[in-house]
């Protein structure tokens, strides 16, 4: 006879098992501080590519300005400030990014831990 | 009513049976549009505007993950653009570059948007995206929609001035920045619209989430009429020559697709509104049950009336 509790337990888990539960055991593969640091670390590069490529178009887009204050300009103080809005900006980025990837692995734990209380369930189901 | 919602309870059976299929389909459908259009929008390099390699592309989505369409319509664009003029194509590839990079490690479900909101402004029905997306989606949404709308002002921006752009020096790269980059962000009628769109979605979240009756429809109206009215003082404003009647013949377009989304993802029966309140140990609980409607496909039964055939006994002949 087929027990419809088993079976809608298991369709329910399978349906896990196929979409999010593939992403969440790849992502607690990983310990906590690992996964975090290694995505904040990747948010870093990126957010360095794109803050090179827009300041690329900012020099461009200023350059006859640059040529003709080149001499006088103090390149120290605009290579001081560059840098500290480089800073800013991947600071802010890596904030963001920690607290996104941070609530993403908790989620991630958090039905991973439903689904092996499902799993415990159904082999309960199998032992009566 | 019930003709509509047995209607509906096909579609959903066919879909649901023939998922595998469909979805490759849609894909194929969405790449090929979107490709078409950046084609006809800025088919600058006649070499891509060509149906057969549009649709090889376009098989090519089909099979492959749905972001894949937004990257191949971004190589698209960029690829036009170079075979325009190579600063154009410069400055949207640092735009598409910090969109991938920034955005789109965030929020892989969204992504579609930004693709959708540029074919929704060719087919001049952007207001259905702000509405729609306040429906199923969330106030992160506006960021994607505000992505999207961004991408397509500066495509319709270089496809306007093509001609000029066309016309200036070769040598003068820093001359064409200087007026691209101007032009996008000095474009009032953009930034009022990104405002707009984004005001309206967090509008149509919010009252969509509220526990009144006819919450959607609510929402779309209250997310419509909040639209227009930011696009239509931000014309007084910044004087940004926007076409009143376009605005508002839009809207209300919008507003009849945003109500098939709504009977498609939300339709629910007010009239059978129950409240219970009940309480365990530690709540109070104030509970608001609105029935689904839902109604059962006819089912088509065949009855046979023809009688089985008779076989022929050894005595009779044939004729």
């Amino acid at each position: 006879m087929i027990n419809e509790e088993k079976v809608i337990l298991m369709t329910k888990m399978a349906s896990y098992e196929g979409h999010e539960g593939k992403k969440d055991i790849s992502i607690t593969h990983y310990f906590r501080g690992d996964y975090i640091g290694f995505q904040v670390l990747k948010s870093v590069i990126a957010a360095t590519i794109s803050f090179l490529a827009v300041f690329a178009v900012y020099v461009l887009y200023h350059f006859e300005d640059f040529m003709q204050d080149i001499y006088k300009m103090d390149l120290l103080k605009f290579g001081k400030s560059v840098i500290i809005l480089y800073l800013c900006v991947v600071g802010a980025y890596g904030v963001i990014s920690y607290v996104v990837f941070a609530s993403r692995y908790n989620k991630a734990r958090k039905s991973l831990r439903h689904y092996y209380d499902n799993l415990k369930k159904l082999a309960n189901m199998y032992d009566k | 009513m019930t003709t509509l919602l047995v209607v509906k309870q096909y579609i959903k059976n066919f879909i649901s049976k023939y998922e595998v299929y469909l979805k490759p389909l849609m894909k194929l459908i969405l790449a090929l549009a979107s490709l078409m259009m950046i084609n006809s929008k800025i088919g600058y390099m006649h070499r891509l505007d060509n149906i057969s390699i549009v649709l090889i592309v376009a098989l090519m989505c089909s099979f492959m993950p749905m972001n894949f369409i937004i990257f191949v319509a971004a190589v698209f664009t960029v690829l036009h653009l170079y075979a325009l003029s190579l600063e154009c194509a410069a400055i949207a590839l640092v735009l598409f570059l910090v969109l991938f990079l920034l955005y789109f490690r965030f929020s892989p479900k969204d992504t579609l948007v930004v693709l959708l909101t540029p074919m929704c402004f060719v087919l001049k029905i952007p207001y259905a995206v702000p509405l729609t997306m306040g429906l199923i989606g969330t106030p992160a949404s506006a960021i994607s929609v505000g992505c999207g709308v961004i991408v397509s002002y500066l495509i319709s921006y270089i496809a306007d001035s093509a001609t000029a752009l066309s016309g200036m020096d070769t040598e003068d790269i820093i001359t064409k920045v200087r007026y691209i980059v101007d032009g996008l962000l000095n474009n009032k009628e953009m930034l009022l619209t990104i405002f707009a769109f984004a005001v309206t979605i967090v509008i149509v979240y919010l009252i969509k989430r509220m526990s009144i009756n006819y919450a959607w429809t609510i929402a779309m109206i209250a997310g419509a009429i909040v639209d227009v009215m930011i696009l239509l003082v931000g014309d007084l404003m910044f004087d940004t020559n926007v076409s009143i009647i376009g605005i508002i013949i839009g809207t209300v377009f919008s507003m009849l697709i945003a109500k098939v989304v709504e009977f498609f993802a939300f339709h629910v029966d007010y009239s059978r509104v129950e409240k219970v309140q009940f309480e365990d140990d530690e709540y109070y609980y104030y509970v608001k049950a609105v029935p689904k409607i839902t109604v059962a496909t006819p089912s088509k039964t065949v009855k046979r009336i023809n009688t089985p055939k008779k076989r022929y006994s050894g005595g009779q002949s044939r004729r």
